[in-house]
């Protein structure tokens, strides 16, 4: 069972006591091909984190290999647990809890991660936090600025996920939209790899597109008007015929441009989407996350959009935007505070809802 | 001393608790649970049973594979991470000995073989000395075809055990005086790790903890993949 939600009681009218300001979370994170441990104190103090990436090993493939970052975490999980404690000067015997990311993510990378925390909750005898990667991508945000206002509208763009997400309250969620097809990411890494750029793909189109002109190539905005779900597999098919027919006509490809409108098309229709729904939801905050909110082109499109309309930008640092286990610690610890708990049998869900 | 074990690289999963005086506790489960549902609740029940607490653990023994990729990550990984929080030694035993040591009595050339899927075991060959059984061959993946032609070669009564023994029985009945373990023996068992790990931790023959890895024997598909692409 992932949690007993007849068991979450609300925090105290009067707010967090002192005790609570001072909990020791370990969070562990191994949904992909990151291995992450942290340690946070209270709500937003991070103390120390590993961040160990088995990125190297899947490049030559052009993609996550699910089978060679599972063998990575195994290798990584416990030298990435005592690296953290060494940093933050604290003894495993100081924990308050432990929270680890139990989904969605891929079922061979999860299940490292969750056997670790298992363990260490077992052993230390302290309590263990199951948590969303999708609810811990949101709460990046609050590992900056803690009293962050809710509700909020969160925009979780990575090359696994792609999704508007309305933050109600802590823990009250409701998916506004999501991708239909690949995720923003994806599109990213598979255009990359057209282009015979490098994995993965986000930071090598970035790179490239400084050079080009956005407005260049004029590739489809899918979907831009109608509603609040994504479609990013036309744009990618667009790219794809625009290389093969210029390949064909026997012309030079200029790859900054792709990049940069590749790029561009990619960026306005979620800026575009992402203002709609909070101008329609009336929700004044805007929280960025996910690995995809690393670009600038983002970044830039989606804050002057903010500016114009009067809202609320949060964007985490690059570091907490990519996977990282400082957010799975900081969700870990709202959920603890709720009284929330995952039992000692808890399953990694691949597919794990947000809502 | 009181050793925890863990054996989770095949569909059964199972934890003992034991010492050089006899073993404490043992639970075991074949089919249900995965093997992450399974271990932290077996090891708490175990605990509460006998009236132990982690504290009360000198060691911890995993069994290492060859079987299941996940099976063997969720206890590796497990073992590991109880280990590093009690900071206790870690020793690892690969889990085609478990099988062997079960037969030990036997007089017979002993061959483990647990089934790899795709049509393929893990095997290698040990045979009875004094005290249990010593390796004669390296661990070896393959399709039974193969495993009897290596048992053939060498014109010896054979015992062939474990799961892959049982699902392949037909084709390994080839060996001329070949005979098959019993059912309580298909899958290496934690029972056996904790007995063969014990001599090794009196020994402080430990491993080191971040060195300790699944016995895959067979690389990824997609690097089997890339590999065969840049070759033609
Ligand atoms: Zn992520």
């Amino acid at each position: 069972m992932f949690e007993d939600d007849a068991t979450e009681t609300r925090p105290q009218e009067s707010g967090l006591d002192s005790r609570e300001q001072e909990l020791l979370v370990l969070g562990i994170e191994t949904s992909c091909d990151e291995t992450s441990v942290a340690i946070l104190s209270g709500s937003n103090n991070l103390l120390g984190q590993v961040i160990s990436s088995s990125s190297d090993l899947h490049q030559r493939f052009g993609g996550v290999v699910p089978e060679v970052a599972s063998r990575a975490h195994v290798q990584a999980i416990n030298p990435a647990i005592s690296e953290a404690l060494r940093l933050s000067g604290v003894a495993a015997s100081d924990l308050d809890a432990v929270a680890v990311t139990v989904g969605p993510g891929l079922v061979g990378s999860l299940v490292v991660g969750v056997a670790a925390a298992k363990s260490l909750s077992a052993v230390l005898e302290v309590p263990l936090v199951g948590v969303n990667h999708l609810e811990a991508h949101l709460y990046a945000n609050f590992l900056e600025i803690a009293d962050l206002p809710l509700p909020a509208l969160g925009l979780i763009v990575s090359g696994g996920h792609t999704m508007l997400v309305n933050m109600v309250d802590h823990g009250i969620y409701e998916v506004v939209g999501q991708t239909l097809d690949d995720a923003a990411g994806e599109a990213f890494d598979k255009v990359g790899r057209l282009l015979g750029l490098e994995f993965p793909g986000g930071p090598a189109i970035e790179r490239e597109a400084a050079a080009g002109d956005p407005g260049a190539i004029a590739f489809p905005r899918a979907m831009k008007k109608e509603g609040f779900d994504f479609s990013f597999s036309g744009l990618k098919t667009a790219v794809f015929n625009y290389v093969s027919k210029a390949e064909t006509a026997g012309q030079a490809l200029n790859i900054p441009d792709i990049c940069a409108s590749f790029q561009e098309a990619v960026a306005e229709v979620l800026v575009y989407k992402t203002m709609r729904a909070a101008m329609q939801l009336e929700v004044p905050t805007i929280f960025l996350c996910g690995g995809v909110a690393a670009n600038g082109r983002l970044r830039v499109l989606l804050s002057e959009a903010c500016d114009a309309n009067g809202v609320f930008l949060s964007i985490p640092a690059p570091v907490f935007c990519t996977d990282n286990a400082a957010m799975v610690a900081c969700c870990g610890y709202y959920r603890f505070i709720r009284g929330i708990r995952s039992d000692l049998d808890v399953n990694p869900d691949p597919n794990l809802p947000l809502a | 001393m009181l050793i925890l074990g863990i054996e989770t690289s095949t569909q059964q999963s199972s934890v003992t608790i034991g010492s050089e005086q006899g073993i404490v506790g043992s639970c075991l489960i074949s089919r249900g649970a995965t093997h992450g549902e399974f271990l932290l609740p077996a090891i708490q029940f175990l605990l509460t049973q006998s009236g132990l607490r982690f504290s009360n653990i000198s060691g911890v023994a995993v069994g290492l594979g060859p079987g299941l990729f996940t099976g063997m990550r969720v206890g590796v990984a497990t073992a590991k991470t109880i280990a590093q929080a009690l900071g206790a030694p870690i020793v690892g035993v690969p889990s085609l000995d478990l099988l062997a040591y079960d037969v030990r009595y036997s007089e017979r050339l002993i061959c483990p073989v647990i089934d790899a899927k795709r049509s393929e075991v893990f095997y290698a060959l040990y045979r009875q000395v004094p005290g249990g059984v010593t390796r004669i061959t390296d661990y070896q993946v393959g399709v039974p075809t193969r495993v009897v032609g290596e048992v053939e070669g060498r014109g010896l009564d054979v015992l062939f055990v474990g799961n892959g023994a049982l699902l392949y029985r037909s084709t390994l009945e080839d060996v001329e005086r070949s005979d098959f373990g019993a059912l309580a023996n298909a899958f290496p068992r934690a029972t056996s790790l904790v007995e063969l790990a014990l001599p090794r931790f009196f020994r402080e023959d430990f491993d080191r903890l971040y060195e300790v890895e699944p016995l895959y024997m067979r690389r990824s598909d997609a690097e089997i993949n890339w590999e065969r692409r840049t070759r033609a």
